[in-house]
């Protein structure tokens, strides 16, 4: 009988518990990260940010020194972006001011990310009834008109720290993500593994947690990237407009500077200045962008290990 | 035991020309599948095969009629209630591709369940992990070699494997295998059908085969029965090879007839019949839903729908005739 | 075996082209560097027969088809070897705007899953004038007419399956649609890739009773690709076996299914479920068929599920012996008498 006969097993089994699982999932990534150079490139980006956003109020004084001497000074050795119009060195502003565009950035995913999911999650789902609801809802959230809102409340209520922003981002943007969520939920639970947990009795959760996510991490995961940068751009679109409150080290301000105050477009003293916050931005964009590339790899399992 | 008596449904089908109409998917069906027995069903895409292998599976309801699983009846039961008991009813899906979480290793994928159940039983983990092993050991794969891969590093063969695994891990009275090996090689397609038989045998398993390649039903074990299903009707049905070596309703004598020759080592039978293709939407009327494609049939098949009538090998035609339709030896 | 619709044309585009391919090695670019789907092989399809093509997943059949049409797409490539086509030459010479013309002129390829082929949002007939201007058809209505009485032939109503979208259509209706496509600017080879898989049984049997019969009425030289034996036994006239890159047995059908000579052939031939006979006569093979990777670089490609292997299997590609008008290639083919298929 076919049954009695074991097949074949081969050397160099990989390990077959949870731990053993999980290393080669790490194992996995570091390949995926290796198979190209610009995803190292960008991974040493994001976490460079990340290292100027956690350190980088720490390194500096609370209070930039200034310099009366060097207002709107050429790029130097001791100011490698030069100096802004109280003589402040622009590098050291720009690596204070990332830990505001970072966090907001952040907050902004988590939320969008997190409500998105879980409403798409329950929507696809349960279908029926829950479904009608809160797409109506999610519908409700896609026509609200961000920026004219953003305008209207920043009159009323003044965005003290990163958190409240993200928050506010947040709570404005995870409509989209909620609907594709839905319509890869609705796919998926039609295919044969997801009816087959149902047809063995495992729970509700397990079956959302454990089969459906992952197989929806790298779309997840790319949206996360994806709403960090819309919200970097949206809040430094919105301080650059001068609608919220000043603060010199904050990239957007900065840009707000230079151009209405140091009249960066028709000289070129202030250009430093207007072009230091809009390189750390493209840096971060891009960095972004080369991790996002590995993505899909990363979160398939056939993609990783080939 | 697992058996169906008078199970109906119909799909309300709505298309952009059509406008809304009722497709009757099963119109009353029939089965038993005694313990560690099987039952194949065979007909065309559409004949209802594989909503009933759902309903029987608890993937689908259905309108009337009622299931016995273990000699419970869910007729009266609430549907909430009826769950616990189609979970004796484990589907082994067409595709092993799909079948399979791509995301989770072979592990996790048996695991999951097993744990569940050692919840329940109060038994531990290690149980659980051990019963994984022997549940691959018992369908025929290596677990050392398995149990750590995800599914695209297994072939088809072992794919399938794997799910009958999992299916066996609620310890099932029945798995309905819905063409569970059409998207195997052909090389490796008996060693999958052999391990059904295996599991009739040993553990008393009972299986519901689908399929629309008759010739594979021959090979699910000894004393299978054979049901022919024409939309949503059962049509004829028998003993399996008595009905493939003298069917005896012309549905059956086509489907037999359209089974390619093995030139060479094959003739054809010598009652082999041309089968009609249904190349248009079938019309509703009141006689034998097989008239309009039936190269036998005269103004009597037209008046009143034949019930099917008959001991061991029953059969629902107007006129019965057994005929020798499938290939012989060539000399 | 040649019905040629006008037997006064000499040799050219409207007779059933012969097809010899040459030592011919596809690769495929893989992380693991270039492997061989096709290694070495050798062919000769005789003019106005039907031959099918036959092997599992992996077997290099589907490679072999696109190699027909030039047509394999990277990450693979055609490293060596030739594909001669009466009427057209070396075709793995051909590039660009030649290759398209002969591609509907001269060969027809129904695609594998035709029946999904179709562009859902264009009529049948819109999708046909497309072709036609494509390839510079003088006379659209011609062409329309042509296609309508191929539609008829096949049992269809012509002029309705033209004014229809893809969804409107059956699977047996789409397939026929597709082998119209493939035979509407009258070319003369055929190449039909699992032409029936997901076909019914009795649709199956109306496509292959249509292929054989078009085939003899315009005088075609068809090739099935398929891994359905049984779909080869019924509708062709000769059988390529392929396994792991190589034809391992190539002959007449009758023959090659009576009288198999390769182990691969006699394996896969009693791993079929069949309708009559001794059921425990049938067994499948041991093991797993070799996926690229896998493939063993040195000897026969066979050896690790074949129940005649011997010391040279390890290290010698097997040598294609000719047994009458059949080759095989196998090291044990001839040297050991063959055990007939089951008594």
């Amino acid at each position: 009988m076919t049954a009695a006969t074991v097949l074949p097993g081969q050397p160099g089994t990989p390990g077959g518990g949870p731990a053993g699982v999980r290393r080669n999932f790490w194992r996995g990534v570091g390949r995926v990260l290796r198979r190209k150079p610009s995803r190292l490139a960008g991974v040493a980006i994001l976490v460079m940010f990340a290292l100027m956003a956690i350190f980088g109020p720490i390194v500096y004084p609370a209070v930039l020194p200034r310099d009366d001497d060097a207002l709107y000074a050429p790029p130097s050795l001791a100011h490698p972006f030069g100096t802004d119009f109280e003589g402040t060195d622009v590098l050291a502003l720009v690596v204070t001011g990332a830990r505001y565009v970072i966090l907001t950035g952040v907050v902004t995913a988590v939320i969008t990310v997190a409500l998105g999911t879980a409403l798409g999650l329950v929507a696809g789902f349960h279908r029926g009834r829950w479904d009608a609801a809160l797409m109506r809802l999610t519908d409700l959230q896609l026509t609200i008109p961000g920026l004219p809102l953003l305008l209207v409340l920043s009159t009323i209520w003044k965005f003290d720290g990163p958190l409240e922003m993200g928050l506010v981002l947040g709570l404005l943007g995870w409509g989209g993500i909620a609907r594709a969520v839905r319509s890869q939920t609705l796919s998926l639970r039609e295919r044969g593994f997801i009816e087959a947990a149902r047809g063995l009795g495992l729970s509700t959760t397990h079956i959302v947690v454990r089969e459906l996510l992952p197989s929806m991490a790298p779309y997840i995961a790319m949206n996360v990237l994806i709403a960090v940068t819309g919200a970097i751009y949206a809040q430094v679109g919105l301080f650059f407009l001068g609608v919220l409150p000043f603060e010199s080290n904050n990239w957007g301000v900065m840009l707000n500077l230079a151009v209405f105050g140091g009249g960066a477009l028709t000289s070129a003293a202030a250009l430093p200045y207007l072009l230091a916050p809009l390189l750390a931005i493209l840096l971060l964009t891009l960095g972004i962008v080369l991790v996002v590339d590995a993505m899909d790899e990363i979160f398939n399992p056939r993609l990783r290990e080939e | 035991m697992i058996s169906g008596t008078g199970v109906t449904k119909t799909y309300r089908q709505r298309g952009a020309m059509l406008g809304a109409r009722d497709v009757q998917a099963l119109r009353g069906i029939d089965f038993t599948v005694p313990r560690g027995g099987a039952v194949s069903f065979i007909g065309e895409s559409g004949c209802g095969k594989t909503t009933l292998g759902r309903i029987v599976a608890g993937l689908e309801t259905y309108d009337s009629g009622d299931i016995v699983i273990d000699g419970t009846s869910m007729a009266p039961l609430h549907p909430r209630r009826r769950r616990r008991h189609f979970r004796r009813v484990q589907l082994v899906h067409q595709d092993p591709y799909s079948a399979l979480n791509p995301t989770r290793t072979v592990h996790q994928t048996l695991l999951a369940p097993l744990a569940l159940r050692a919840r329940h039983t109060g038994r531990s983990r290690a149980w659980a992990a051990g019963r994984a092993e022997e549940l691959l050991a018992l369908v025929g794969i290596d677990p050392g070699y398995v149990l750590g891969r995800y599914p695209h590093q297994l072939s088809g063969g072992m794919r399938q494997r794997v799910v009958i695994a999992r299916a066996l891990t609620v310890d099932p009275e029945m798995l309905v295998a819905d063409e569970s090996v059409s998207m195997i090689d052909v090389s490796m397609r008996l060693s999958v059908l052999s391990l059904l038989k295996d599991l009739r045998e040993r553990l008393g398993v009972s299986v519901l085969f689908i399929t629309h390649d008759i010739a594979t039903a021959r090979y699910i074990g000894g004393g299978s029965e054979l049901y022919v299903l024409y939309r949503g009707q059962v049509v004829e049905r028998g003993p399996t090879e008595d009905v493939i070596a003298g069917p005896v309703h012309p549905y059956t004598q086509s489907l037999l007839s359209a089974i390619p020759v093995l030139h060479g080592m094959e003739v054809p039978g010598p009652e082999r019949v041309v089968p009609t293709e249904a190349l248009d939407a079938a019309v509703e009327d009141t006689g034998c839903l097989f008239a309009a494609r039936c190269p036998f049939r005269t103004e009597l098949c037209t008046a009143e729908r034949p019930e099917l009538t008959g001991d061991a090998h029953r059969h629902a035609c107007v006129h019965p005739h057994r005929r020798a339709v499938i290939p012989r030896e060539a000399a | 075996m040649t019905i040629d619709p006008d037997p006064a044309a000499a040799p050219g585009p409207h007779a059933a082209p012969g097809v010899r391919v040459r030592d011919l090695t596809v690769v495929y670019r893989t992380p693991l560097g270039e492997l061989p789907a096709l290694h070495g092989v050798s062919l000769a399809i005789e003019p106005g027969t039907i031959t099918g093509l036959v092997g599992e997943s992996g077997s290099g059949k589907s490679t072999l088809a696109l190699s027909l049409l030039n047509a394999v797409q990277p990450p693979g490539r055609i490293a060596a070897g030739q594909v001669e086509i009466d009427g057209l030459g070396d075709v793995t010479r051909l590039g660009g705007e030649e290759l398209r013309r002969a591609r509907g002129r001269h060969l027809g390829y129904v695609f594998q899953a035709a029946q999904n082929s179709l562009n859902p949002l264009k009529t049948v007939g819109k999708q046909l004038l497309d072709l036609g201007r494509s390839h510079g058809v003088a006379d659209p209505a011609a062409l329309v007419h042509d296609a309508r009485l191929l539609l008829d032939r096949m049992g269809l109503p012509g002029a309705r399956v033209l004014d229809s979208c893809q969804h409107e259509l059956s699977g047996g209706m789409r397939q026929r649609v597709g082998i119209m496509f493939a035979l509407v600017l009258n070319a003369h080879l055929v190449i039909l890739d699992e032409p029936t898989t997901a076909l019914d049984m009795i649709t199956q049997a109306a496509i292959l009773r249509i292929i054989r019969e078009i085939h003899k009425e315009r005088g075609l030289t068809t090739l099935i690709v398929t891994h359905d034996i049984g779909v080869a036994a019924e509708v062709t006239d000769r059988l390529a076996v392929m396994y792991g890159g190589r034809v391992v047995e190539h002959g007449p059908t009758t023959e090659v299914l009576g009288d198999p000579g390769h182990p691969y052939t006699q394996g896969l031939i009693r791993a079929i479920p069949r309708l009559s006979g001794d059921i425990d006569a049938a067994r499948a093979l041991p093991g797993r068929p070799p996926t690229l990777g896998t493939v063993p670089v040195d000897g026969c490609v066979f050896r690790e599920r074949c129940p005649r292997r011997m010391d040279v299997c390890e290290t010698g590609e097997p040598p294609v012996a000719w047994l009458g008008d059949r080759t095989v290639a196998c090291h044990a083919a001839g040297a050991a008498p063959r055990e007939k298929e089951h008594a």
